[in-house]
């Protein structure tokens, strides 16, 4: 290396570049940089957001500690990793067990393992979701964009039949169902830019197909006749055109985009059974897929979670170790297969991949160190039970995001 | 310090905040500047001429708007490039990171006017971009340098402000064939600015208006062919008339405008953790009985319980912005929802889009507050307080020595009719409602300069005159020619705000979201059949119940699947029973069996299944069993609502749906039906309350009559809805944007629901009894408001060139609903 960097150095400009590539620099943001050209130039065409909903434990993780097994009776304020850990393609950077495969692909990007969230006061998940989603905590007097509606606002689609926002796997009829979609949101932006969502990734086709059980020939004659009806109104007279005009506009576009060959990167049938099952861990799996298939065909900015569910995915407040083993079989070879398959396609380098979580988790702390904040969940002095070995509170003060491509420098 | 990617992102979005709104200040400020008062008297003077001190004054705000014009954008008290601000006097005075820029008395030896001066190649230059200052500029820079560098005691106001006051102008002359007030102001300045009277509107046009304006639903045939033959000049306000006194419907109409205004809807955030409150019970009875404005806004302000949600705001578990506290939440939205000004900039700092500043803002929520709140700026505290002030305050101190007496006296002083603000700004809205256009283009910047001040102020005037009457200011407007005038040629949106509009007449409107799905669920098909504000409650009161299902000690969404429900229930069977019914609805399907008989069975929620019981099946101990499905993929909501009513000659029992049943997940033992059976395995059933997912389905009583219709003002928010328009309701939301948009046209192709709907509506219109081509007709009539021409239903008849089918009329319905003239007003 020509250049020597001091560690701290690094991680500020690639912090600063990762973030700068999320929002600001794929190409120009006029909106951001206020008439001015673009602050830097584009190193990325495509997002994907791999969100680790519900607080995420990094030394569970990421960042593993000394590992303290089980034992009966042990005292909480021991207990370090609840797991070994296992080494990485990387020197001197290890994961917790269960990770290997995404540790194999971190010499293609980049750990940031000093991640500090906002200090919102009592934990709500879906405030710090919302602040991370958007940079501004609720509530707010305008209603603030999600970042992948800011994309799409100002790039728009890579490939024009694409939504350029897409966001896959959360249902919001979930609890704090409200407060999700309150960043699940175009904002002011306008509902235009808001997310096109896929709750569940094997049904993604239908969102973008005519409607169900209506075949391509009967879809154009329905447009057909449309059309006609509109060429033999008597109205146009009464209309501003403007009006009629952004109306027609519309509808042509979505004509367009409904029967468009590209719509088939939805259908994950389509995939070849061995990378499918690769993939099929479960819908955050699969969205992984269907995410890689979108890029393909152009889409801008997508987003696969694990889904924030209240107590359930992350949101471990009890069986930490036990729920963990599972949540890390879900993510370590879909991601990772993600990873290869784009660098495969020559996508990595043009697809910036990012995987967060809202805050950490911790065996004690609620809140961050000086600050610690009403506890949410009990933690007894000795851990008798299976139940209460893991990270259960809600830890702001640090945690781990990985990225790779959309020119994040590569660790080494 | 390291910066964590957080801190960037904060860093980040507070940088975004400066320079979008600096940009909007260069903007504002360029095209406020014609507004601004300011004298060219200064041209004249030199640096050695003994000024008054008026003269320092007016010489100090020459500067400060030239500043403005071309400094602020960089150096003020937000942005403050190179610890520069020039947006105060102190800012000046101390300078930058470069040291001072001004040396009073001294131009020539000014940092600043060295700058100014400069060759734009050089880097120093200032400013940097833009157009440079004239030579002219440059001169009144230094010659107020030159004169001591005065700084006028004034808050210098760059913003046009309208006046509070409100005086009543005289009619024009009347003028034969207007007589209505509305018609002589439009006529007046047709004059003024030589307009011909456009043509008006035709009466079929007129009645459909007018019934999407005054109800939010389309008339039927009947009454469009009623009024269109009515030879009596008095139809206008006869119609208009009738259409107000439909109370109920007038009223659901006007919810959703008043929902939006309010920020009151029934489902989003805050409401998990109690942090926020409806009103739409009192909101409801106050459009319902017609509530005159000023005690609208007195009980909005000054509140009973019913209505305190308005100012009470929305709160999240947690630590807010201070600029959220909820002091500050009410005090702006009682300032953009009822006095048509914006607070919100001037709750982090001074505002950059009109002339309020941080502790004016402070000013008005300390009246809210229990204790004066601190000034945060821009979310760090000052240490600096301020007093209790209305943001007008010359209508006078508000008083008292708690919040409660506090808010007594600024309803007080809200409703005065010397606040003339909090009339205008109705009247306003509601032009903007029947127009498209605001008098005041901008609904919430009531500083503006409107088209017609004297229609506006006369409107208001009367406004008052008339005891605040909100119905009879529709009337007063509806009932004008220019109401009926042929709507505008609009070639784009921006043409509307621009500074030099001129009105010619109505501005083209599309349908809301509310009036689309409404038109839909008379004419085709009840797209809703589920409400979430219920004024009469299911019968019997039922809870929505499903298996409680657990995933790691938690309740989690129903999995896809079978579930076997069970309720065991005594009667008396003396005196006999007369007669029983049972009424219920499930998601997704359900078979129902009451004492191991099959009595019905359904696999739509949304239609509620009301069915008569032989009351012979029904005995001493007695057992309903129900075995019902949860479809789709993946987990997703499911329950099922239920209410048997068992009739005595004296008395009525009901049996519902609640917390008392039991279910199962695992195919039970084939007794499972009987009453005897040993059903310890089963475990009690979660209940999801009164509304759970779906709200209380509409039909869901014994009454004969089964309309399921639910209008859509009363629904929650849901995905179809959203993207035709119809807001979330975190923010106040004073004007829809309608702009069709690809969401939108997305899901008016491939929606789900409104497919599903479609096809239903298409079976009945397919079944219908009569010839094809004049069921074509009837349909376009009903939804159009007009009889299709000829050449329209050759188009439409041309897709039953093969054969009619339920398929054909399914694309029929859809080609009508998507024409732009469905959906303009």
């Amino acid at each position: 290396m020509a250049q020597k960097q001091t560690r701290r150095n690094f991680i500020t400009q690639v912090s600063s570049a990762g973030l700068a590539a999320m929002g600001a620099s794929i190409g120009t943001l006029p909106f951001l940089s206020s008439c001015q050209k673009a602050i830097r130039e584009s190193k990325a065409d495509h997002v994907i957001l791999l969100w680790m909903a519900g607080g995420m434990c990094h030394t569970e993780t990421f960042d593993p500690k000394k590992y303290t097994p089980f034992q009966k009776g042990m005292e909480s304020k021991s207990v370090f990793s609840t797991f070994p850990s296992a080494p990485t393609v990387l020197d001197g950077i290890s994961f917790s067990e269960g990770l290997e495969s995404i540790g194999q692909v971190m010499d293609r990007g980049t750990i940031l393992r000093s991640y500090r969230s906002a200090d919102l006061g009592f934990i709500l998940h879906t405030r710090h979701q919302y602040h991370w989603h958007t940079c501004y905590e609720p509530p707010q007097s305008v209603q603030p964009p999600h970042i992948g509606a800011w994309i799409a606002k100002e790039l728009g689609p890579v490939n024009p039949v694409m939504p350029p926002f897409i966001d896959i796997g959360q249902r919001l009829t979930v609890g704090e169902g409200e407060e999700l979609k309150a960043f699940h949101s175009g904002g002011f932006l306008g509902s235009e830019f808001g997310p096109f969502a896929i709750a569940d990734p094997s049904q993604g086709l239908e969102s973008v197909s005519p409607p169900r059980g209506m075949d391509l020939q009967r879809f154009e004659a329905r447009n057909k006749l449309y059309r006609e009806l509109i060429k033999n109104s008597p109205f146009e007279d009464y209309a501003s055109s403007y009006h009629q005009e952004s109306m027609m506009r519309s509808m042509e576009r979505s004509y367009e985009l409904l029967k468009s060959p590209e719509v088939t990167a939805f259908n994950l049938s389509l995939e070849p059974s061995e990378s499918y099952n690769t993939y099929n861990t479960g819908r955050f799996g699969l969205g992984c897929l269907l995410a890689r298939r979108l890029v393909e065909n152009g889409a801008r900015f997508i987003s696969v979670t694990t889904e924030y569910e209240p107590f359930l995915g992350w949101d471990t407040h009890e069986n930490g170790h036990t729920r963990l083993a599972g949540m890390k079989k879900q993510i370590d070879k879909p991601v990772a297969q993600l990873i290869l398959d784009l660098e495969q396609k020559g996508l990595l380098d043009r697809t910036l991949i990012i995987l967060a979580s809202e805050f950490s988790r911790d065996m004690l702390l609620e809140g961050r160190p000086g600050e610690k904040i009403k506890d949410q969940v009990e933690v007894p002095d000795h851990v008798e039970e299976l139940k209460h070995y893991g990270m259960h509170r809600h830890f702001t003060d640090g945690s781990t995001i990985l990225m790779w491509g959309g020119g994040v420098k590569k660790v080494m | 310090m390291m910066k964590s990617i957080f801190q960037w992102g904060r860093f980040w979005s507070v940088t975004v905040i400066g320079l979008v709104v600096s940009g909007l200040l260069y903007l504002t400020i360029v095209t406020q500047r014609e507004d601004a008062v300011t004298g060219e008297a200064h041209a004249h003077w030199v640096a050695g001429d003994e000024l008054s001190i008026d003269q320092l004054d007016q010489l100090n705000i020459d500067l400060r708007l030239l500043f403005a014009e071309k400094c602020y954008k960089c150096h003020n008290s937000v942005k403050h490039k190179a610890a520069l601000i020039l947006d105060t006097k102190d800012g000046i005075f101390e300078g930058g990171e470069n040291g001072e820029v001004i040396v009073p008395g001294h131009s020539d030896d000014s940092e600043m006017i060295r700058r100014l001066r400069l060759s734009s190649r050089n880097e120093d230059a200032m400013p940097p971009e833009g157009k440079r200052l004239s030579k002219d500029e440059i001169e009144l820079v230094s010659l107020w340098i030159d004169q001591g560098a005065h700084w006028a005691d004034t808050t210098l106001k760059l913003f046009r402000e309208a006046p509070l006051e409100l005086v009543k102008p005289t009619l024009p002359a009347n003028k034969p064939g207007y007589s209505n007030p509305v018609d002589l102001w439009v006529n007046d300045y047709f004059q003024q600015n030589k307009i011909e009277w456009p043509k008006l509107i035709s009466d079929q046009r007129f009645i459909r208006k007018i019934y999407l304006d005054m109800i939010g639903q389309l008339p039927d045939p009947s009454a469009i062919e009623k009024f269109v033959t009515n030879n009596d000049p008095q139809k206008y306000s006869q119609l208009i008339d009738q259409l107000l006194d439909d109370d109920k419907n007038y009223t659901i109409h006007w919810l959703s405008f008043w929902n939006d205004l309010l920020r009151n809807d029934y489902t989003g955030t805050g409401y998990i953790t109690g942090g926020r409150k409806q009103i739409t019970d009192w909101l409801y009875c106050a459009i319902y009985d017609n509530l005159p404005y000023d005690q609208i806004v007195k009980e909005l302000v000054n509140p009973r319980e019913e209505s305190e949600g308005f100012i009470a705001g929305i709160q999240w578990r947690g630590v807010v912005n201070a600029s959220q506290r909820i002091e500050l939440q009410a005090a702006q939205n009682i300032s953009q929802s009822l006095l048509g000004v914006n607070l919100k900039c001037a709750s982090c700092h001074n505002s950059f889009v009109n002339n309020v500043t941080l502790s004016q803002a402070y000013a008005f929520a300390n009246v809210f507050a229990d204790t004066t709140l601190e000034i945060y700026q821009c979310d760090k505290p000052t240490g600096r307080f301020t007093n209790t002030d209305f943001i007008y305050p010359e209508l006078g101190p508000i008083t008292g020595n708690s919040p409660d007496e506090r808010l007594a006296s600024l309803s007080t002083t809200m409703v005065s009719p010397d606040n003339g603000r909090l009339y205008r700004t109705i009247v306003n809205r509601m032009w903007d409602r029947l127009f498209g256009r605001g008098l005041v283009g901008q609904v919430d910047d009531m500083d503006q300069q409107p088209w017609s001040q004297d229609l506006l102020d006369w409107l208001a005037a009367n406004f008052i005159d008339q005891g605040f009457d909100l119905k009879e200011l529709l009337k007063i407007i509806t009932t004008s020619k220019a109401y009926r005038l042929q709507p505008m040629d609009v070639s784009s949106p921006d043409d509307l705000y621009k500074k030099d509009f001129i009105f010619k007449g109505p501005v083209p409107r599309r349908i809301s979201s509310e009036q689309f799905v409404d038109a839909f669920s008379e004419k085709i098909y009840p797209f809703y059949q589920s409400t979430h504000y219920a004024q009469n409650l299911p019968a019997g009161n039922p809870k929505w119940i499903w298996h409680r299902e657990i995933e790691v000690d938690r309740d989690v969404l129903p999995k896809p699947g079978v579930r076997w429900f069970r309720k065991v229930f005594d009667l008396k069977t003396f005196p006999a029973i007369i007669n029983a019914e049972i009424l219920i609805s499930a998601d997704s399907a359900f078979t129902l069996y009451i004492n191991e008989q099959k009595i019905t069975s359904g696999d739509d929620w949304r239609t509620v299944i009301r069915k008569e019981i032989d009351p012979s099946i029904l005995r001493k101990n007695n057992c309903i069993s129900i075995e019902a499905v949860n479809g789709g993929l993946i987990a997703n909501p499911a329950g099922i609502l239920l209410t048997l009513k068992v009739n005595y000659l004296d008395e009525e029992i009901y049996i519902i749906s609640d917390r008392d049943w039991i279910s199962l997940d695992q195919q039970p033992n084939i007794d499972w039906q009987k009453v005897d059976f040993v059903d310890t395995a089963w475990s009690q059933v979660r209940s999801f309350g009164d509304k759970g997912y779906w709200g209380y389905p509409v039909a869901f009583n014994f009454q004969e009559n089964l309309d399921h219709k639910a209008r859509a003002a009363m629904v929650a928010l849901d995905p179809f809805s959203l993207a035709l328009g119809r807001p979330s309701r975190e923010n106040v939301t004073t004007k829809r944007g309608d702009e069709a948009t690809l969401l939108q046209a997305m899901s008016l192709s491939n929606d789900e629901l409104l497919a599903d709907n479609i096809s239903r509506g298409a079976k009945i219109w397919f079944d219908k009894e009569g010839d094809d081509l004049q069921k074509l007709s009837d349909l376009f009539y009903h939804l159009m408001g007009r009889k299709p021409a000829a050449s329209e239903v050759q188009s439409l008849s041309s897709i039953f060139n093969v054969t009619t089918s339920q398929e054909a009329w399914e694309d029929i319905i859809w080609s009508i609903l998507m024409l732009p003239e469905f959906h303009l007003i």
